[in-house]
């Protein structure tokens, strides 16, 4: 997810600073673009939270993408939910509309809390 | 997305850079496999190379015959970017132009959006040209759209990734 990625890629960054002073020089565009985009499209930025929300997801029997891509895109409905991971409704898996609701209000009040 | 890839890898590590010292050798072999990681860029498998997270195990060296370099199998934990078909993610606009605008997504910095794709919306020329709907919904510079990735092409000889993307279904289109 966006926010794992983020922890991350600034811990490696913070490690280059502490090894010159010109850390932006030493990165590849590569680490530079990713490094620029997850932090502004992290929703969650507290390491503790960013755990919490992996647990939360792992409850839910989903595949790692569609986890992945719950995580990053943080729907508020349902409706929006299946529009983002239409798969979470197929193949007659537990996930009925009741359950998918529990878990997008769980994820949003960590965003509260944060 | 983000993956999480497990790989292995040949480092190679020359005569001079040896040292009797064990614990200088696994240092080197960590600096070259970075150096090696951040030239390569990407492959089309696995996509954009980030970091390596963790060195999961280093093998026993062979020497090459000719050069007297050492080749040490390694086996490695890192993080990579690669699109997918089929997936919804944020971009944010970089480029506009009269057929279509060009969005950043991470590191992917060719990925087209044509105005085939957001029907609803005209292009409005000018100074700051955009692209505009009925509902005075806005497309242009900086502005971060959620997009669904309808394909995408590996380029070998730049060793880069392009992507077509479509704001045509429910969510999707400019975020504020």
């Amino acid at each position: 997810m966006n926010c794992e990625v983020s922890l991350i890629l600034e811990h490696k960054y913070e490690q280059l600073q502490q090894m010159s002073d010109d850390p932006l020089n030493q990165v590849s565009q590569v680490f530079e673009k990713s490094l620029q985009y997850v932090k502004r499209f992290s929703r969650y930025k507290n390491p503790d939270a960013v755990r919490q929300v992996r647990e939360i997801l792992s409850r839910y029997q989903l595949a790692e993408f569609e986890l992945c891509v719950l995580g990053n895109l943080c729907p508020e409905t349902v409706e929006e939910a299946i529009a983002m991971v239409p798969s979470i409704k197929n193949r007659g898996r537990a996930l009925d509309d009741e359950a998918i609701e529990k878990m997008l209000n769980d994820l949003s009040l960590i965003k509260r809390f944060e | 997305m983000f993956l999480k890839v497990q790989l292995p890898w040949n480092v190679i590590i020359s005569a001079e850079n040896l040292d009797a010292k064990g614990l200088m050798l696994q240092r080197s072999i960590i600096i070259r496999l970075l150096d090696d990681f951040a030239c390569k860029k990407a492959t089309k498998d696995l996509g954009y190379f980030l970091a390596v997270t963790t060195l999961e195990s280093i093998g026993e060296g062979k020497v090459r015959q000719h050069s007297g370099d050492v080749l040490f199998p390694v086996v490695f934990s890192g993080i990579t970017f690669k699109l997918f078909r089929g997936e919804i993610l944020d971009g944010v606009v970089h480029k506009v132009l009269k057929h279509g605008v060009f969005l950043r997504c991470g590191p992917v910095e060719n990925v087209y959006l044509s105005n085939l794709k957001m029907a609803e919306y005209k292009y409005v020329p000018g100074e700051n040209p955009v692209f505009l709907n009925e509902k005075l919904s806005k497309i242009g510079k900086d502005v971060t759209v959620r997009v669904m990735v309808i394909g995408t092409k590996w380029l070998e000889v730049e060793r880069d990734f392009q992507a077509l993307v479509s704001v045509e279904g429910d969510f999707l289109g400019p975020i504020s």
